[in-house]
Parts: structure tokens; sequence; C-alpha cells
């Protein structure tokens, strides 16, 4: 049954080489921990984006509570945890994965450096990745006002202040990413806004162009 | 067993169905990746559906009306709930309209319509009928319907105590 | 058209459409000239790669159930108490912008400066280092960097964090997510509802509400701003249980020559009538 409605997709799309592209290439040697225990360094990249994934599932469900709202933010964040059931999980899923996937992230990234292998001819993925970084730390940053705590609300005043003392643009940028003349209710509907559509949609179209110049140019060599 | 493997042998043309080493690895990759993805999905899938598990609480009575302003005649009054939605407690006012039945009970109709759900209102057509102004819904004075709706209009549960009306949960209609 | 002369013709399309078919297939490339035993992505590989996604998996679920994300109390403008601290992987910009050149007249070279250099460096870091090479102990220059870097962030995080936990015994605060997870444990074990910062205490009601001092703070025009009740609104503190917290003298003060943002009413009052509003407000206490 499943597979002749696969036979009848693939006459007509030709999925198959898609998906066997993926599946079957060859892995090297030297980076299958099987053959060298020290080939456990690339296995960072792949955590990065398990950890990605549960990242953009928890967050999906944290917004069917969490309202961007200073008055509702912070007592639906209140809820969510202790209230309803295994709340405390999925927001700890969140929490502590985005701390996770910034260290998985960081060794993806000194592997890739330490080993060299962003040299030609992988410079493009090399600033791909670089960009995948920064929107990462922009997630985090965007992220922790949305509770609308102390912590929240003092970290993302310090943070507008820096974007302010940039040279002519600051005060452009600080506005732009306040909202209004303080940090309040205008700043966390944008800060929503942009954790949550604008950053992961940037992200995903990041991760998709790193995962096809991987796929494109294979694995760096052995040293 | 010992039988049953003399007949595996005496058919030479059956073969042993042996998992191969790639067949072994495909399952123990789908065991991997079941885990993973139940371990991820199902506390949130808990977390998601929680509001169906929950008990419903017991909405309490509240004091309404003395029972010495009730007449034979409908009559709304309104009243304040607690109502506690998620994080947002409030306060909202709802409305009932009391009135003493023919057999001398009192008795609370709630004023949403049961066609779909406009506010109804007492006698304004001039024939003693509560009557939906959304799509000309009309009930009897006991909250039986006669035109439009498919059922009566609710009552509120009504304790009586102290020569005052308190009103409780809603519950489906008794009177017809 | 296509279909009868397909032999012929130079550009071959696909079925009834008008793209052309590919000349070149994607084929991968393989790694028949690394030397050494390859094996398939799937299942051989991707296998290793999850049994070790299991693992991180399995460590960060123990860690949700072990340690609940901190939550403090809401956000308050005005608490000059709280200690901002970001996240930790913030903490080394954070720590940076502390030290001379990078802040007063300099800040803008620690908030752009610095980091703008050091991560417009990594990320260009492809066309800084375009040697063959890439074995990291035949690239000192770009190794080195890359941990002089290294050390200098941990040594940041280091400092920051420890000037922090410095501070939290210095002034003897609890930070708010703990004080919050123990206050609610507290509750829990006298079997109270958990406490909740968000909902107001009963506002206190209001102690010789008929008062001929009542008239006066009509007169003045107090309730446009505490509001007809007395209860206070955004940013404007309650007169009802205020007695609390001032005596009456420092009411008489405030009304007197004004506070923050609230104007002096010498004009308007007479120090008599200054005086009997104070007495009344004074005697504002929530607890008798």
């Amino acid at each position: 049954m499943i597979k002749s409605i696969y036979n009848w997709i693939d006459e007509r799309l030709d999925i198959t080489p898609m998906w066997r592209d993926v599946a079957d290439h060859e892995v090297p040697e030297h980076v299958n921990p099987a053959h060298h225990f020290s080939a456990f360094v690339y296995c960072f990249g792949g955590l990065t984006f398990f950890i990605t994934v549960i990242q953009i599932l928890s967050g999906m469900f944290l917004t069917m509570y969490y309202v961007p709202d200073i008055i509702n933010a912070y007592a639906s964040v209140d809820y969510l945890q202790s209230k309803v059931a295994f709340g405390g999980i999925v927001r700890g899923m969140h929490h502590w994965g985005a701390s996770l996937v910034i260290v998985m992230m960081f060794l993806h990234t000194l592997r890739v450096f330490f080993t060299g292998s962003y040299k030609a001819p992988r410079e493009m993925n090399w600033v791909v990745g670089m960009l995948i970084f920064f929107i990462m730390l922009g997630l985090g940053f965007t992220g922790y006002l949305l509770p609308w705590d102390n912590k929240a609300y003092y970290a993302t005043k310090v943070g507008i202040q820096i974007a302010d003392s940039v040279p002519i643009a600051g005060p452009y940028i600080k506005q732009l990413m306040q909202g209004g003349d303080i940090v309040g209710a205008q700043t966390l509907t944008r800060f929503f806004a942009i954790h949550v559509f604008f950053l992961p949609g940037a992200l995903l179209a990041m991760l998709a162009a790193h995962f096809i110049m991987i796929r494109k140019q294979g694995i760096s060599g052995p040293l | 067993m010992s039988n049953h493997d003399q007949h595996e042998s005496s058919h030479k043309s059956v073969k042993r169905k042996e998992m191969s080493r790639r067949q072994f690895l495909s399952y123990t990759l789908g065991g991997a990746g079941a885990f993973m993805g139940a371990g991820m999905i199902l506390p949130m899938v808990r977390f998601a559906v929680d509001p169906l598990l929950v008990k419903k609480t017991e909405s309490v009575f509240v004091k309404v009306v003395a029972e010495s302003e009730i007449g034979n005649e409908p009559k709304e009054f309104k009243f304040q709930i607690n109502q506690v939605d998620g994080w947002y407690e409030s306060e909202p006012q709802i409305a009932a309209w009391i009135a003493r039945g023919q057999d001398g009970k009192i008795y609370a109709l709630s004023p949403i319509c049961k066609h779909l759900g406009c506010t109804v209102n007492w006698n304004t057509q001039g024939d003693n009928h509560y009557f939906c102004p959304c799509h000309g819904a009309e009930y009897t004075v006991d909250g039986k319907q006669l035109k439009v709706a498919p059922k009566p209009l609710d009552e509120y549960q009504v304790k009586l105590q102290d020569g005052n009306v308190y009103l409780g949960p809603i519950i489906p209609n008794t009177r017809v | 058209m296509a279909a009868s002369s397909k032999g012929n013709e130079k550009v071959v399309y696909v079925g009834d459409s008008r793209i052309r078919k590919g000349t070149s297939p994607n084929i991968p490339a393989d790694y028949s000239a690394f030397p050494g035993k390859s094996e398939a992505f799937i299942p051989n590989f991707l296998l290793k790669e999850w049994m070790v996604g299991v693992v991180v998996l399995v460590g960060l679920l123990v860690l949700t159930i072990a340690e609940p994300a901190p939550l403090g109390y809401p956000a308050d403008p005005l608490n000059a108490a709280f200690i901002p601290m970001p996240d930790w992987y913030f903490l080394f910009l954070y720590q940076l912008l502390k030290y001379p050149y990078v802040s007063q007249d300099y800040l803008v070279l620690g908030t752009v400066g610095v980091p703008g250099i050091a991560f417009g460096a990594l990320m260009l870091a492809p066309f800084l280092d375009t040697g063959k090479e890439r074995r990291f102990y035949r690239r000192p220059i770009a190794s080195s960097l890359m941990i002089l870097s290294l050390i200098a962030i941990v040594y940041l995080t280091k400092v920051s964090w420890d000037f922090y936990t410095h501070e939290l015994r210095l002034t003897n605060t609890i930070p708010e997510h703990k004080l919050r997870e123990e206050k609610a444990r507290e509750a829990a074990e006298k079997g109270q509802e958990r406490p909740n910062p968000m909902k107001k205490e009963k506002p206190a009601a209001l102690v010789d509400a008929d008062d001929p001092a009542t008239a006066i703070l009509k007169k003045a025009q107090c309730i446009t701003c505490h509001a007809a009740d007395l209860q206070g609104q955004a940013g404007i503190p309650a007169l009802a249980g205020v007695g609390d917290r001032l005596t009456k003298e420092e009411i008489a003060e405030i009304v007197t020559n004004g506070r923050n943002n609230m104007p002096s009413f010498k004009e308007q009052l007479s120090t008599a009538e200054i005086d009997q509003v104070a007495t009344w407000l004074a005697k504002q206490k929530a607890v008798q």
C-alpha cells in the first residue's frame, strides 16, 4: 500500500535519487569514531542540528500558552511552568536547550577551525555557518526578554543601550528594536516577532544552505 | 523444539530468514530514532493536551437578589462571577432572567440563545416570549423553544437561602 | 515535435515541458580518493550519530527535571536592588565593557570595535588564512589568535561571574529565581497556595472615609492622580494604606513641597488644611 503510493509519486517526481543521495553517500573513515575514537569531534554539527530541532518543537508548543504582552507574559510563563502538566519540562527543554545549542555550536566551530576545514573550497560554508552562529545568538538575546521578569528586562535594556552606542546608526537601531520610547509593550511584541518568526525563518534558510553545501562538497578530507 | 528443527531441516527449499547486518543496523537506527522522537515529543504533547485532562472546577453559588423581588414576570439580573481562565483571573458580569413559575418555584434562565449563541431579551415583541434578535428565535416564559432554536434555554441551578436567591452552574432546562 | 526527432535534437526537453534535460547528473563526490574504509551514511554512520544524540537527549531531559528553568519576579523598572546579568554566553562581552579604553568615552570601541573586529575576523577567516595547510600546528598565526581569544573569553566570563557572586554576597541578595522557588517550596510545605507575584494584595480599606479631610482631597484635586478610591494608578502610589509607609510629618512635607512627579500644594492649601489632610492620611493603615 505505502509502497504503491510511493511508486506512484516516484513515477511522477523521481524522488528516489533525492533521498538516495543522502542515504547512500559514503562517509569516510577519518570522521568515523568506530575507526578513530578522536573522530567524535565531528559529531557536534549533527548535535547542534538535533538540539535546534528540539528548540523549534518546544518553542512551537510553548506559544500555545505564552502571550507577548507585558501584563500577561509573566503570568502566562508562570502558569505554563507551574500549572500545566510537563510545562516545567517543556520550558526547561527550551531554556537549557538554548544554552546547549550554543555550546554545541561553539564546539562545532572550534572543530572546523582547528581542522582547517573552512579552507578552499569551503569558504562559503564557513561564512554561512558564522551567520547561523549570529542568528543563534540573536535568538538567545531576543528569547530571554520574553518571560518579562527582571532579568529579561534589564538584560534587554543593556542590549539596546549597546546597540545605541553604534556610531551614526545607533539611535535608529535602538528605536527599531525598542519600538516605543521605553523598553515596554512595543519592545516585547517586537522581540517576540523576531524570536518566533524572523530569526527562525532566516535560520532555516541558512541551515538549508549549510547542508546543501556540505552535501555538494563533502566532508573535508583527513589531515 | 527438536521436532520443529527436524521439520525445517527436512525441507531443503525453506530458507532460514537471517537478519542481514544492514537490516539489523536499520532496525537499531529506527529504534534510536523512535526513542529520540518520543523523548522529545511526548512531554510536549502531554503539555499541549493538558486542557483536555484537567478536572473542571465546581463553580460556586453566587448571591444575586432578594427572593422578595422576584415576580411572575421574568426580570433580568446581573451578577458577578469569579472566572479563572488559565493565568487570567477576572470577575465578569453575567445575566440571568429570574421569575417565579406557575408552580411557585423560582427559576433562572440563561439568556444565551440555543440557536447560535446570541443574547435573548424578554417580551420585546409584546407577546410575552423571549426573542432573539439574531435569527428571530423565540422561547416561552419557561424557555421552551418555539421557533428556530433546537433546544430550550439553559437554566441556572437555583439555591434559596435566608430569603436570597443564589445562582450556580448552568444546567440543561428542567422545566420543559 | 521534440519526441519525433529526439536523436537529432541538440536540446532535449524533459517530458512535455520546456525544461532542458540535464547533461551532467549530480553525482555526489565519493571518497575513493581517501584511503581506508568508508561506510554508508544510512544506516551505518547515522546510527553512531544518533547514539550520541540519545545520550544528549537523556542528559537534557535529566537536566530539565533536576533544574527547573529559572523565572524571577515580574519586570519592575524601579527595582534598584536587582543585579542584572545576561545569559552566560554573553558574559564575556558584558565584562569587556567594564574596562578602560572600551568604556566611558571609548564605549563604542567596546560595543562595536573590539567585538566587531573579533567576529569580523572570525567570519572572514577563510579569506585571511588562505594557505593550503590545514593542520592547526602548521598555522601558528591563526591558531594562536584563536587560542588567545578562547583564553580571553574564558577569563572574562570567569571574572564576570566571580564579580556577580561577590556582589551577591556583599549585598546579601539571593537571586530572584532562587528566592521565588524557595518561597514556592515553603508554601507547598505549609500546604498553602503557591505565591503568585502577579496577584495584587487586597487594596487597603479607607479609615474614617467620611472625615471632613476628604473634602479637602477633592478640592485640591488629589483624586485626579491618586484615583477617586485613593488606590492610586499606574506609577502613582495609593493613598489608602499610606499610613503604613509614612508618618504624618512626612506626609505633610510631601504635600507641602511635592516629591518626584507630584507638585507642591502649598499654594492651593493652607497650612491648617495640609495638617488636617496629613493627620487623616496618617491614619490610613491597612493593619489596625
